[in-house]
């Protein structure tokens, strides 16, 4: 009786050392809609507004469009901006943000036991059976070893995306994907792939069974989190399009942030295994980084990473290395930063490589920095 | 040959390596003509009836360097369809949760 009641007495007293911060303030958690504490007007605020939201041009469509950006700092609503015809209703496109979110969703999958990061692909997508060493974790790390053509605008003949999307592929991605051949053993090469991440979406319906993957997004994920403007376009095969086409609404997207922000868990709840953010957080092995690319983040369990890497320095200097991103073409954006507190989602219709991601970081940190206290 | 008509031997060598070229590349130069209008009749359906924009912003947004030979937007049954280099594609809005998806069979355009 004692021993049970020693700890919650001295929570007690470290509660009354503490006085009003500690106890008296619970955690900010978005109920049916995030609380805002807005940071007041500022020059760092205005010089944020200038880089993200200049002059729009519709005829050249060049330089930094911004069609959303929210920063959340601590679970609440710090800075939030929207370009027409985009508002806080607006469930946006998140193009390759879908497969963080798709990793996500597996998350609850891996808690629930589901599958095994070393069990090979085809346990769960028969027809796989073509490449029985590529394993499930090979797949989250991009480094399937299948050879893959990841380019969009610029190679649209020869790319394995366009026609996965749009013409060849686009009644069963993860069959088109499963029809290529390897040109490297499975882990050895990290390969920016959105057909690995289609072979996931599959493998996901091998492992919680057809009848619940049509809702799994929502039942392990969405609902918990509060989410409700969320679309998941599927293939013909009714498989979701883990790769690219996941909309939601800015404030939507950011449960998802302050969910990883948290370790993965929301409210009481431990959502996500632990370890499975850890999965998330932790680089590829054999990732090399590319000298002339210093400012590519670094590719982690379907999220991206600005650790430094073989030598290289880390690809963001500007923000901390311990950032998780979730990245999409055309500039969207979900950053988490825990040591800050911060969220930020930024949604964005960017046709040129004008934006850039340091420095528009290193402009968020500046803008919500919290204010020293007098 | 050579020696005599070097420029027609050149000219044919060239049209040889393009047809070998073609060849080899025979899958993606089959597909290559369907993603105009692919593109363009998923994408803007997706814009207007998934984020729910305006139709103008949508028309501007999907737009490439290759223009459109034929568009229409079946509002009543949230179907997008789309002509482009010679292929006609159409993309139908399935349901709140799925959006918009391609369909196997485009539907005709109406005369313009």
């Amino acid at each position: 009786m004692l021993s049970f009641l020693f700890p919650s007495s001295r929570r007690v007293l470290a509660c009354l050392i503490a006085l009003s911060s500690a106890c008296a303030q619970a955690e900010s958690w978005p109920g049916e809609d995030w609380s805002s504490q807005l940071v007041a007007p500022s020059t760092a605020i205005s010089a944020l507004d200038s880089y993200a939201f200049p002059a729009r041009d519709e005829t050249t469509r060049k330089g930094v469009r911004t069609d959303a950006l929210l920063v959340i700092r601590d679970g609440q609503v710090v800075y939030e901006r929207y370009a027409e015809p985009t508002s806080a209703a607006t469930p946006h496109l998140g193009w390759s943000m879908a497969k963080s979110i798709l990793a996500t969703t597996m998350g609850v999958a891996y808690g629930q036991g589901l599958f095994k990061l070393d069990a090979p692909v085809a346990d769960y997508y028969p027809p796989f059976s073509a490449h029985p060493q590529i394993k499930v974790g090979h797949l989250l790390n991009w480094a399937s070893g299948l050879d893959w053509q990841e380019d969009y605008e610029y190679a649209p003949l020869k790319s394995s995306v366009v026609a996965m999307l749009y013409t060849r592929g686009r009644s069963d991605m993860a069959a088109f994907t499963a029809a290529h051949t390897a040109d490297a053993e499975p882990g050895a090469r990290f390969r920016y792939s959105s057909g690995d991440t289609n072979v996931l979406s599959a493998a996901l319906k091998g492992m919680v069974g057809e009848a619940a993957y049509a809702n799994y997004p929502w039942t392990a994920l969405f609902n918990p989190l509060g989410i409700k403007s969320a679309v998941w376009e599927t293939d013909a095969a009714g498989t979701f399009v883990g790769s690219s086409y996941l909309y939601m609404t800015a404030r939507d997207l950011a449960r998802v942030g302050l969910l990883m922000q948290r370790e993965g868990r929301w409210g009481e709840q431990q959502v996500l295994p632990k370890a499975w953010v850890e999965f998330n957080r932790t680089p590829f092995a054999n990732y090399q980084p590319q000298a002339d690319k210093p400012n590519e983040s670094v590719p982690g369990g379907q999220w991206w990473l600005n650790v430094p890497m073989a030598g290289a320095r880390k690809p963001w200097p500007d923000a901390p290395s311990n950032t998780l991103v979730a990245s999409g073409h055309w500039g969207q954006g979900l950053y988490v930063l825990p040591d800050e507190k911060l969220v930020i989602v930024r949604y964005a219709d960017d046709r040129d490589g004008s934006f850039d991601r340091n420095h528009f970081l290193k402009l968020v940190l500046a803008a919500t920095a919290t204010e020293v206290q007098p | 040959m050579i020696r005599r008509r070097p420029f027609s031997a050149l000219l044919l060598l060239i049209l040889l390596l393009l047809a070998a070229l073609g060849w080899q590349n025979r899958a993606h130069l089959q597909a290559f003509p369907g993603i105009i209008g692919a593109y363009s009749a998923k994408e803007y359906c997706s814009c207007r009836y998934v984020a729910n924009n305006p139709a103008q912003y949508c028309e501007a947004y999907v737009a490439q360097y290759v223009p459109l030979s034929g568009f229409f937007d079946d509002v009543a049954h949230k179907r997008v369809t789309a002509r482009g280099l010679g292929r006609t594609q159409s993309a139908q809005w399935l349901n709140p949760r799925q959006g918009c998806q391609l369909l196997a069979e485009p539907t005709v355009l109406p005369p313009s």
